[in-house]
């Protein structure tokens, strides 16, 4: 149902306002599916709330998300936008995957329950089921000898790659990845950057916030460079990064971080 | 009137003898048999203490004299004086023949048998305690059933109320609000007569137990609403964004992911009221339930013995200490994946 022509997602006119700020502003982006897509831009910029719309963990003013072709998240009565039933967007989200900058595991549950959590309470299914795999994401991130402890017993790159592992077992089509490693130590940023890595490697569509210019260059089929709620420019990594890059803004934030 | 004439002679004579001592006439041993005799007399008439004087006017034995009589008539002036509770007056009389007799048991024994009586000792508690146990333990049997039914019902209802208080919807949070703002707002005392003294007049009439653990149960519901509304809300709002990007719907979330992490901080508050609850539940005396500190009421005006009260403080803190270890256990239990 997936035409090759037909992006994964595209958002239409996207607005989000807090209060008398609007923090994303008109935006409108297709994703094809497979596409690895990274945004960057100063804090407040508006690229994790632009993120967070993608599954309604913010409700946008206006514009309208399409997944797979379909308009979603929202429906219209009496010429009034609502939200979706809850029905509707709880199953939107089970085949989007979400990983947050802090983390948000289960801190109840063992490595391997947060990971089973998703098959087993969402997608009913059984608990063998879920264990065989919940099992399997953690051999994919490289965990599966902590599958027994509770998160509080592991670094932030563990934390982190568990984080990936529970959002992958509900088998998404689509990944957004909230600052993924802004939390961690320095040195336990490769670890997380490797895992995500692995899964580009096998076709998953993402879509990346990160402040790591690196990583960008490395992974991004396109970069988005994002401020004050709107797209100042995209491209090829390179052509972002280019020493020719004539946009002063740009040139200014990346030689702050590079 | 013949008795009184019969008194004043004996008094008489009384006096008659009391001289005779003093001048030594009466000083042989055989004149002792007379004064026991009339002694006796004065007992019969009821004149106790000219008994006793009689029978003091015996002397002490000078060594190597026949001692008998003084020893008897000392022993009968102590049982005299312990008849009439005279107690420490009757241990100096029978002191006077140990002092020449040491190894007197008879003496000895009754002077062991004053001093207990003297004493309020450990065994006069213990037949105390014995004797009020039963229906103590019958009270505090009654006290732990309302207690473990309100710890039953008052969780439930306060987790009830606690959601509909972070509910979206205006009535139901509304409602709720009232439920704690009542509840909280007014003496458990006051509701309690309500529900059982005041809703008969509407038509509705209970059994004391069931309006007591109506009573307790929506005055704890209320306060553990709060707990655990605060609970909830302390959880980290990424658990619930978490949940909910995997696909969880409000109350997945709040049943698999938040209400769970919830248990380890709820224990010391919840601990606390229901170690205040186990404390509360004595006002239900007043709407005719017999539990603990009723029956030890009962039991103080019936005897007049503070040991009864002394009892059920005993048992409320032995109570007490019993759920505050089991509630510092659970608390252990539920915070044990925090540990590092």
């Amino acid at each position: 149902m997936n035409n090759a022509d037909q992006p994964l997602l595209k958002l239409e006119n996207i607005t989000k306002r807090f209060k008398n700020l609007t923090a994303v502003n008109a935006v409108n982006l297709e994703v094809a599916t497979g596409e690895k897509l990274v945004i960057i831009g100063p804090s407040g910029s508006g690229k994790s709330t632009l993120l967070r719309s993608i599954n309604m963990l913010e409700e946008i003013e206006e514009g309208t998300i399409l997944f797979e072709g379909r308009e979603v998240g929202y429906v219209k009565h009496n010429a009034k936008r609502h939200l979706d039933h809850p029905h509707a967007i709880s199953t939107l989200r089970a085949e989007i995957g979400m990983v947050f900058q802090h983390f948000h595991l289960f801190p109840h549950m063992t490595v391997l329950g947060n990971v089973m959590e998703g098959p087993l309470t969402v997608q009913r299914k059984s608990a063998a089921e879920a264990r065989t795999i919940a099992t399997d994401m953690l051999i994919k991130v490289g965990l599966s000898d902590k599958r027994d402890v509770f998160p509080a017993t592991l670094s932030g790159g563990q934390k982190q790659r568990v984080a990936i592992a529970r959002a992958l077992a509900m088998r998404p089509k689509l990944m957004l990845f909230d600052e993924p490693t802004s939390a961690l130590d320095p040195e336990l940023v490769g670890e997380v950057f490797d895992t995500i890595h692995t899964l580009a490697d096998e076709g998953m569509t993402m879509i990346i916030v990160t402040h790591h210019m690196g990583f960008a260059r490395e992974l991004a089929d396109r970069v988005i460079f994002m401020e004050s709620g709107n797209f100042l420019a995209q491209g090829t990594a390179d052509e972002l990064f280019s020493k020719g890059q004539d946009n002063e803004r740009i040139r200014g934030f990346l030689n702050r971080l590079l | 009137m013949e008795v009184l004439i019969k008194y004043l002679i004996s008094r008489a004579f009384v006096a008659l003898l009391f001289l005779c001592t003093l001048t030594g006439i009466c000083s042989a041993a055989g004149d002792y048999d007379q004064l026991f005799r009339q002694s006796s007399d004065l007992m019969a008439q009821g004149d106790l203490d000219g008994a006793l004087l009689l029978l003091r006017q015996i002397p002490a034995p000078v060594a190597g004299e026949e001692a008998g009589a003084f020893v008897s008539s000392r022993m009968q002036a102590g049982r005299i004086l312990a008849s009439q509770n005279e107690t420490n007056k009757a241990i100096a009389v029978c002191q006077e023949v140990l002092k020449l007799f040491p190894d007197n048991s008879e003496a000895r024994n009754f002077v062991a048998a004053l001093k207990d009586q003297l004493k309020p000792g450990w065994h006069t508690v213990l037949a105390d305690t014995l004797r009020f146990l039963p229906s103590l333990a019958k009270g505090a049997l009654m006290t732990l059933l309302l207690v473990l039914c309100t710890m039953l019902v008052s969780p439930l209802g306060g987790l009830l109320i606690a959601l509909g208080r972070i509910s979206t919807l205006r009535p139901v949070s509304g409602v709720c609000w009232f439920i704690i703002w009542f509840f909280r707002g007014t003496p458990l005392l006051l509701q309690l007569f309500f529900i059982y003294y005041g809703l008969p007049s509407l038509g509705i009439t209970l059994s004391p137990f069931t309006s007591a653990v109506i009573g307790l149960g929506l005055n704890y519901s209320a306060y553990l609403g709060e707990i655990i509304r605060g609970a909830i809300q302390s959880i980290d709002h990424g658990q619930m964004e978490a949940a909910k990007a995997i696909g969880m719907g409000y109350g997945q979330a709040m049943r698999r992911v938040i209400i769970p992490q919830t248990y380890k901080r709820l224990m010391p508050p919840v601990g606390n009221e229901f170690i205040a609850l186990i404390k509360d539940t004595a006002l239900v005396s007043t709407i005719a339930m017999v539990e603990l500190m009723r029956a030890a009421d009962q039991l103080f005006n019936t005897y007049f013995n503070i040991t009864a009260l002394a009892l059920a403080a005993v048992i409320y803190l032995v109570l007490t200490t019993i759920f505050t270890f089991i509630f510092e256990k659970i608390e252990y239990r539920a915070g044990i994946y925090e540990q590092r």
